[in-house]
């Protein structure tokens, strides 16, 4: 396997007695989103500022197309681009003087397009102290792709967003995949991740818990599917019916709900069983375990180890 | 360098459309003057003699020590610095820019003070205009260290600003910028020997104004000496992080600035 376009071999980082990150090891290729998950706490941002440059490992290696961030920072500014979690840019400077302002310390040339594509084109002469916290997410991301980096690190990226810029930016993150270039996320929205990633480490406690694709974390779990089923009469909720190969599990908001190892099989019968009843179908859903389930899961199995 | 262009243009700029650094620059300065300057002027007529170094001298102090660190500190804290370090801007702009555009805002204070002086309040003009420049230079670069080491060295600005009137009250009592420094007690001279003020004042009326004597060397000898350590322990100490406590061990040796002022009080000249 290639060293990839970021790569973290054996990463510890202290704050003090208090060990922040854990020996962690993960490679990201080139033209992959790669999501740090994990609830506040877990060393997500450390692992980020490291590679960034802006905090400095205590043991492991850091290699962001193969410079060290941690001692070749000068070659590392072009190459990445990033939105911090906690930053700011002067309050009076407006958002034509900002894009201005970094383009001219990246050696490149204005981008216009970018305020345009972020939706910032009515804002251009606004102060950035003026902008709502959106718009300011939204001008600290276009700056952090002026230069075109091959490798963008966005921390918490739509933290205070409406649904609209989060869509906007979940576009743009896969817009700069196809480009080629590779995105590394830090979040604790699962569904962001689980929506946007090629590949996804768990951050718990500054170790990661599991790695790998959604899909191939979310299959790791509990492979049962969840049946959710609400009918006009509701007999499903008044008979607690069993059906082959499907576990009841209750009621949630109206719905009867069942955990199924076979849910071609049950759900066969339970259309079959409403048929014969004469209970019209209202809603009937299948869903596989989302990767919040899972980090759920393995989050409690953490803390029961950790009990135990 | 054109970045640097870039970045020294937009800091002037914000530096005219930002109303709390136009009225530290301009106003109060201006105010001030119109103020002292005629009153002093009627009061003592040997204030005429002082007027010019002591009001541009003045409004040196109010935008280096007071204004300066407070914008260095609060770009540190919030966050500021952070952006600018991920875009790869130096430390070397962000700690020399700000001292550059102050230094053209004062350079005009400075003139409108040293025309409407001789004009309006009979002060005494210049012996050297050129010697006046340079005096006027180097006082600004000493008060340009101390207000950029104190931004560096400062935890928050409530901590700059107890710093910055530290120095900057005295200086007004006893550093000879209101009365001259032979008046006071002879003990208080040499407690006057530990302000920037002090010597500032010796250098630019010896540089500048008639009749003031020969050089003072050894005043000259130290804002030299604290020019060079002020920026050079401003850049050592420089930190682009806000500080979630209290200022770092290292902040403390910020407190070297003071040896040359501590020595001529030491020796007494």
């Amino acid at each position: 396997m290639s060293e990839g376009m970021v790569s973290v071999q054996g990463f510890r980082k202290c704050y003090g007695q208090t060990v922040a990150v854990k020996d962690i090891s993960f490679t990201v290729q080139k033209g992959e989103i790669f999501a740090l998950l994990g609830p506040n706490g877990s060393g997500k941002t450390t692992t980020l500022e490291s590679l960034e440059g802006i905090r400095r490992p205590d043991a492991g290696s850091l290699r962001i197309a193969g410079i060290d961030p941690t001692h070749q920072s000068r070659r590392l500014r072009n190459l990445i681009g990033v939105q911090l979690q906690t930053s700011a840019l002067p309050a009076a400077m407006t958002v034509e003087e900002a894009m201005l302002f970094f383009c001219s310390y990246h050696g490149v040339p204005v981008r216009n397009d970018l305020i345009e594509r972020l939706g910032l084109g009515q804002k251009r002469g606004t102060q950035y102290g003026k902008l709502s916290v959106g718009l300011q997410r939204r001008l600290a991301l276009a700056i952090a792709i002026a230069h075109d980096p091959a490798v963008v690190f966005l921390d918490e990226p739509t933290a205070g967003l409406d649904v609209q810029s989060r869509a906007d930016l979940h576009a743009l993150a896969r817009e700069l995949r196809e480009k080629g270039a590779t995105v590394i996320l830090a979040t604790h929205d699962m569904a962001e991740a689980e929506k946007l990633a090629d590949s996804v480490a768990i951050l718990l406690r500054g170790e990661i818990a599991a790695m790998g694709s959604p899909r191939q974390i979310t299959a790791a779990g509990d492979r049962r599917t969840r049946i959710s089923v609400s009918t006009e009469a509701g007999r499903l909720l008044e008979e607690k019916m069993a059906f082959p190969s499907a576990i009841p599990q209750g009621r949630t908001d109206g719905y009867a709900v069942y955990l199924s190892d076979n849910p071609g099989k049950s759900v066969g019968a339970i259309l079959t069983w409403l048929d014969q009843e004469g209970d019209p179908l209202i809603d009937l859903r299948v869903e596989r375990p989302s990767l919040e389930e899972r980090f759920l899961e393995i989050t409690s199995d953490q803390k029961q180890g950790a009990l135990q | 360098m054109k970045a640097f262009v870039h970045h020294l243009a937009y800091d002037f700029k914000t530096g005219i459309r930002d109303r709390s650094k136009l009225f530290m620059f301009y106003l109060f300065t201006m105010v001030f003057f119109a103020l002292v300057g005629g009153m002093m002027a009627s009061v003592n007529p040997g204030f005429k003699q002082l007027m010019l170094p002591a009001m541009v001298l003045f409004a040196f102090m109010c935008s280096a020590l007071l204004n300066l660190p407070t914008f260095l500190v609060g770009a540190r804290e919030t966050g500021v610095f952070r952006s600018y370090r991920i875009n790869g801007v130096p430390a070397a702009s962000i700690l020399s820019i700000p001292v550059l555009t102050i230094g053209v805002h004062m350079a005009v204070v400075a003139v409108i003070i040293s025309v409407a002086g001789v004009r309006l309040y009979g002060g005494v003009a210049p012996q050297s205009i050129g010697g006046f420049i340079l005096a006027g230079l180097l006082i600004y670069a000493v008060y340009a260290g101390i207000g950029t080491l104190i931004g560096v060295a400062a935890g928050n600005n409530t901590a700059s600003t107890l710093i910055g009137q530290l120095i900057y009250i005295p200086s007004i009592i006893l550093g000879g910028i209101t009365v001259p420094l032979s008046i006071l007690p002879s003990g208080m001279q040499k407690v006057a020997l530990l302000l920037p003020a002090t010597h500032c004042m010796k250098v630019f009326m010896a540089m500048g104004m008639p009749g003031s004597g020969g050089m003072p060397w050894i005043s000259l000898a130290v804002l030299a000496s604290s020019v060079v350590i002020t920026f050079t322990l401003a850049a050592l100490l420089f930190e682009w992080d806000a500080r979630a406590s209290a200022p770092s061990r290292k902040a403390w040796a910020a407190l070297l600035a003071i040896v040359p002022f501590a020595v001529s009080a030491f020796v007494g000249a």
